[in-house]
């Protein structure tokens, strides 16, 4: 069965007919910008599964990893709805997990870009923590 | 530090300068500001709007919320970062969204709302003053 979704005023809605490839946390500077000064919760999906229906808006920028990424959000309501890496090609699409009708659908599984968070930040430690992106140095366990 | 405060959005259309303390700085995960914040709660300080300047168009979209009040939401219509939220029930204060703000502030949140809502893998600070759903109204001023 697919997986469906839509944004705050139900102007855009999502179908995705494939299954997660992972879920993190994102606590990059611009993320916390999308995400209201939390982490933005990302489910991976392959590009190809996701489908939205809806009038979207688009900005591409340069993310933190140094990727160009295009992210889109409802011109109506301003909810945010993804974020897909536009160079390198390839990598799965990070559909904002506040946008799936089953939030929950996948458990975050690692942090990144830990270095930006602000100190009141809560993490799981339990769950890898990375300074960066996924290829940057892993936080030691504090405790 | 202190006032002022300032603040951007990610593509620098919309910055906004605030002269004064928050009133409260509150996380909210209502299923509404999931959605809006990319999947975690808001992070929401409470401002006087006679102490903001806003330069850069906003724009605003608002629901009927479940406590009958008229709530609007405030973003940048040429990237989409979430700016103000506004409620029909304190028309001369605004929210602020925490990760519109600039730079080393030390405003954190001290209270966790609606966490009825939050997702089971939510990670809520034990420290936060914390609310399943909506605080109590302040005490009136005699
Ligand atoms: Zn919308
Ligand atoms: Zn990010
Ligand atoms: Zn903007
Ligand atoms: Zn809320």
């Amino acid at each position: 069965m697919p997986h469906t979704g839509q944004c705050l005023c139900g102007q855009v809605r999502l179908t995705v007919d494939g299954e997660p490839l992972g879920a993190r946390s994102c606590w990059c500077r611009d993320c916390q910008r999308i995400a209201s000064g939390s982490a933005t919760v990302n489910v991976l999906f392959p590009e190809e599964a996701v489908h939205y229906e809806g009038e979207i808006s688009t900005i591409r920028m340069t993310a933190d990893s140094g990727n160009t990424v295009e992210r889109g959000f409802c011109p109506q309501c301003g909810a945010q709805l993804y974020s897909k890496t536009i160079e390198p090609a390839g990598m799965p699409m990070r559909v904002r997990a506040g946008t799936l009708d089953d939030p929950e659908l996948m458990a975050p599984s690692a942090t990144i870009f830990v270095d930006s968070a602000p100190a009141w930040a809560v993490m799981d430690t339990t769950l890898p923590r990375y300074s960066r992106g996924l290829d940057s140095p892993l936080l030691e366990e504090s405790a | 530090m202190t006032a002022p405060y300032s603040g951007s959005c990610n593509c620098g259309a919309v910055t906004v300068t605030i002269s004064a303390e928050p009133v409260w700085v509150r996380q909210c995960w209502c299923g509404q500001c999931q959605k809006a914040a990319a999947g975690s709660a808001t992070n929401n300080a409470l401002f006087a709007t006679d102490a903001m300047t806003v330069n850069g168009d906003v724009a605003w979209k608002g629901y009927t919320a479940a406590s009958g009040n008229t709530v609007e939401q405030g973003f940048c219509p040429s990237c989409g970062t979430p700016i103000f939220g506004r409620n029909s029930s304190r028309p001369s204060s605004w929210v602020v969204r925490l990760g519109f703000l600039d730079g080393d502030h030390d405003l954190k949140p001290t209270t966790a709302i609606w966490l009825e809502e939050a997702p089971e893998w939510a990670m809520i600070d034990p420290a936060l003053e914390q609310f399943t759903r909506q605080p109590p109204p302040p005490p009136q001023a005699p």
